[in-house]
């Protein structure tokens, strides 16, 4: 029969070279695309959510009209973000375990009680109390679906005094000042799951939950620059320049800092040329080249790094429109260097196998339940849900009030 | 004396907490089995059913009840740190109903372990077939007592 | 206002309450429910996990490479067909260095194919070129610090109390960190069961005080298996281990594994 037929050539093409443990010789690495968009978007929220904070903790007036788009940037993705988990499980319907009978010595258990606090303590309790004074304003004159939602989302609070105002500006930024200690929280742990892992050379170093905690940062913030552009081109609106700029200066902070630690990995690997180092060579020239030199490097950091840079030394001296448009494009890169980064970490621990002799050759499928495909889709979700919180609650028929969400050509 | 009053977001929100809170204490009195913790942080029923597998194989000393003769010559012989079911396959099914017939051994058996290479060590007798014997093994050696011939 | 709010969180607390104690009868009957479906039966009654200590160890001095060990455990535990082993044969083949050269050793080839099941193809090298040449059987390493059990997130895998390292193919969720988290490549993640599966030490016949499958079937004595609280007189891993220079696998990882190797090469990882 054909399909045996195939079947058995498929196996007798050997998918690896030098020697792998022979449980390592599956077609499919075990941790796949789905395990790659899991950190890339736990990284958006948490680097959305530091951008936020930004305004409340750090002051930073001049983010103040992306404020709230960055916290429901940060709470669309974070919705999504359990879904790479679910679909990856063997199985799925025994999840809540995590929950039950977490084990502390695993970096993975506290996935579910982190997750729950920076959902409902953190994010959704900050955007209430930012949002509470609206919510019970709206809920007066908002009718249908709309009304039920507001009425329901103040929790039946309906009072707009001022001292009730003044209360839930300053719980939303002690919330944002826990927040950040929150995010890194929520972000680095999955770095320190990589990090932990002593029986592989490429993830098992203590930098691993810093570099992924700034690599998020830069990655959230350019997706605020982007979404933020994207909206104020779909409403033709202005660009707030001013917004604008601030963001595209601490973007390239946050790129620049990434990039010294990222590199500081590199050199001490090339350093001290440990045992793994020969494999982990040619893997990358074999495996990662694209990824890795195109994706990561020129794509996600160096371009980006002299767009940006650039404009933090000429400044105003470059027109706006070519600002915006470098701007954008840096974003735009920089969430594809991350999303390669990820990429590079998750597959380049597995690409090579822990004999140190031997490199894998794994396929990757289009469509099912770990391919390219839903991958695409997990990451296309969250912006359809965005779409839905910014049409409910950034609309321009409502109007917002004080403090933070005010501004100039304000999303 | 001025009272202290909950301003009522707090208080929504804190009622809203032990709800949530008070909902996962009850789900894990419902959710986490009942041997869970009796050894450690695992299910201790776990222990019993993953020894609940049946076994495949019988082992020599099942064989050596019945076949004794056998396994007298066999301990006796070059081939004694041999189990049976190591040619003989898997059977315990024979050993449980005498009527299951075990699987005939195939002649070429014996080069499994005894055709010559060189990554084997040099204590095991190791042959060429080509330039040994080209027919049957058994021919010149009782397969229960190799050194000596039928 | 202020009176309306604390009578209506009154009732809402003791509402609260009263909910909470009607649930309980419904709540110990679906718990039962849920109990019933952990509880197994057909497992040897008075085997008490605490009274054995199990070790395996490896003579890789003695091993004939025949693959008979881990043909006999996929049998014996039903292991899916495919790239899924609980215990394999390595062979390494070291060859001489190339005339001329000033090094000791030329290349190392190591290879399993099928884990060494079906035995192993004709040496790739002729036989003058080879200056060492060996097998070796891989198993879990029963590390007392085990790094798998480390990071099971939710305590499907777990040391027990007789040495083995076992999992709850029941309770796994089938994340595969314990995969990741093992140095030996111990484990696999079963297309069947959707769940982690690694070597039990045939802990279904042991027990029942019958031997692991693999130590059963090896002809050359190269597996030794016993009982570290119950040691025989004359027990041969006693011997093995009071008569040999034993090393472990990657003792620098600090996982400090059990299983012993008396015959290894620095090739071997």
């Amino acid at each position: 029969m054909t399909t045996g037929l195939t079947n058995a050539v498929a196996e007798a093409i050997p998918t690896f070279q030098g020697y792998v443990y022979p449980n390592e010789a599956t077609s499919h690495p075990v941790w796949s695309v789905l395990i790659v968009v899991y950190p890339y978007i736990t990284g958006l929220v948490a680097g959305a959510f530091i951008m936020a904070s930004l305004v409340r903790v750090f002051k930073v007036k001049a983010l103040e009209p992306v404020y709230r788009f960055s916290l429901l940037t940060a709470l669309a993705f974070l919705l999504c973000a359990p879904l790479p988990l679910l679909f990856h499980l063997g199985h799925p319907e025994r999840c809540f375990e995590i929950m039950m009978t977490p084990h502390l010595t695993s970096p993975m258990a506290v996935f579910g009680f982190v997750y729950a606090w920076y959902l409902m303590a953190v994010l959704l309790l900050e955007l209430w109390f930012d949002y509470r004074r609206d919510l019970a304003v709206w809920s007066r004159t908002a009718t249908g679906f709309r009304g039920i939602l507001y009425r329901l989302l103040t929790v039946g609070v309906m009072d707009v005094s001022e001292p009730a105002v003044k209360l839930d500006a300053k719980m939303a930024q002690i919330l944002s000042i826990v927040g950040i200690p929150s995010a890194f929280l929520l972000h680095g742990y999955v770095g320190f799951i990589f990090g932990s892992i002593k029986a592989n050379p490429w993830w098992g170093n203590p930098l691993m939950p810093i570099i992924f905690i700034l690599s998020a940062m830069s990655s959230g913030i350019a997706l605020c620059v982007f979404n933020y552009l994207v909206l104020t081109w779909i409403r033709r609106r202005e660009v707030d320049m001013r917004c604008l700029d601030t963001m595209a200066m601490f973007l390239f902070y946050a790129l620049l800092v990434d990039a010294a630690v990222e590199t500081l990995d590199w050199l001490h690997r090339a350093f001290a040329a440990e045992e793994g180092f020969q494999v982990m060579q040619v893997m990358i020239r074999e495996k990662l080249f694209y990824t890795l030199n195109v994706g990561q490097a020129v794509i996600g950091t160096l371009l980006p790094f002299l767009m940006l840079g650039s404009l933090q030394l000429l400044r105003r001296r470059v027109p706006e429109l070519a600002r915006r448009r470098m701007i954008f494009t840096s974003a735009f890169m920089i969430l594809i260097g991350v999303l390669a980064m990820r990429w590079n970490v998750v597959m380049g621990g597995q690409l090579f196998s822990k004999t140190l002799r031997g490199v894998m050759s794994y396929k990757f499928e289009f469509t099912g339940g770990e391919g390219w495909l839903m991958g695409l889709f997990l990451i296309i979700l969250p912006f359809i849900i965005l779409t839905v919180l910014v049409k409910l609650f950034l609309s321009e028929r409502l109007h917002a009030s004080e403090p933070a969400a005010q501004g100039g050509g304000a999303v | 004396m001025r009272r202290f009053r909950l301003p009522p977001q707090i208080l929504r929100l804190v009622l809203l907490t032990l709800g949530i809170v008070g909902t996962y204490l009850v789900a894990r009195t419902l959710l986490v089995p009942q041997s869970f913790g009796e050894y450690g942080w695992y299910r201790g029923a776990a222990l019993e059913e993953i020894a609940s597998h049946t076994p495949v194989f019988a082992g020599k000393k099942a064989c050596a009840e019945c076949h004794t003769d056998v396994a007298q010559k066999l301990a006796h012989s070059e081939h004694q740190t041999l189990s049976c079911e190591a040619c003989h396959g898997a059977n315990r099914e024979h050993a449980l109903n005498h009527d299951v017939v075990p699987a005939k051994v195939p002649n070429s058996f014996c080069l499994r372990c005894h055709e010559a290479n060189p990554s084997r060590p040099k204590w095991l007798k190791q042959i060429v077939v080509k330039e040994h014997y080209g027919e049957k093994c058994s021919d010149c050696h009782l397969p229960h007592q190799p050194s000596q011939s039928p | 206002m202020k009176t309306q709010v604390s009578r209506r969180s009154a009732l809402v607390r003791l509402g609260a309450a009263i909910a909470g104690v009607l649930t309980l009868p419904v709540a110990r009957r679906a718990k039962a429910a849920v109990q019933n479906f952990f509880v197994s039966s057909g497992a040897p009654k008075g085997y008490d996990p605490t009274e054995h200590k199990w070790l395996m160890c490896v003579d890789a001095t003695k091993c004939i490479g025949c693959g008979l060990c881990a043909e006999a455990c996929k049998k014996e535990n039903g292991v899916p067909e495919g790239p899924y082993f609980r215990t394999w044969i390595e062979r390494y083949i070291i060859t001489k260095p190339k005339p001329g050269s000033v090094e000791t050793r030329g290349e190392t080839l190591v290879d399993s194919p099928d884990g060494g099941m079906h035995g192993f193809p004709e040496c790739p090298v002729p036989t003058d070129q080879i200056e060492q040449s060996f097998f070796v059987p891989k198993l879990c390493n029963l590390c007392e610090h085990p790094p798998c059990v480390q990071v099971c997130p939710v305590g499907a895998t777990f040391k027990a109390p007789d040495g083995t390292v076992l999992i709850d193919k029941n309770y796994c969720i089938g994340c595969a960190f314990c995969l990741q988290a093992c140095p030996y490549g111990a484990r696999f993640l079963s297309p069947v069961t959707h769940t982690a599966e690694k070597c039990t030490l045939c802990y279904h016949r042991i027990t029942r005080g019958l031997k692991p499958a693999c130590v059963e079937i090896c002809p050359a004595e190269a597996r030794i298996f016993g009982d570290l609280k119950n040691l025989a007189a004359d027990d041969p891993l006693q011997k093995f281990y009071e008569n040999n220079r034993t090393e472990v696998l990657k003792p620098y990882l600090g996982t400090a594994p059990r299983v012993l190797y008396a015959g290894l090469d620095e090739e071997v990882r």
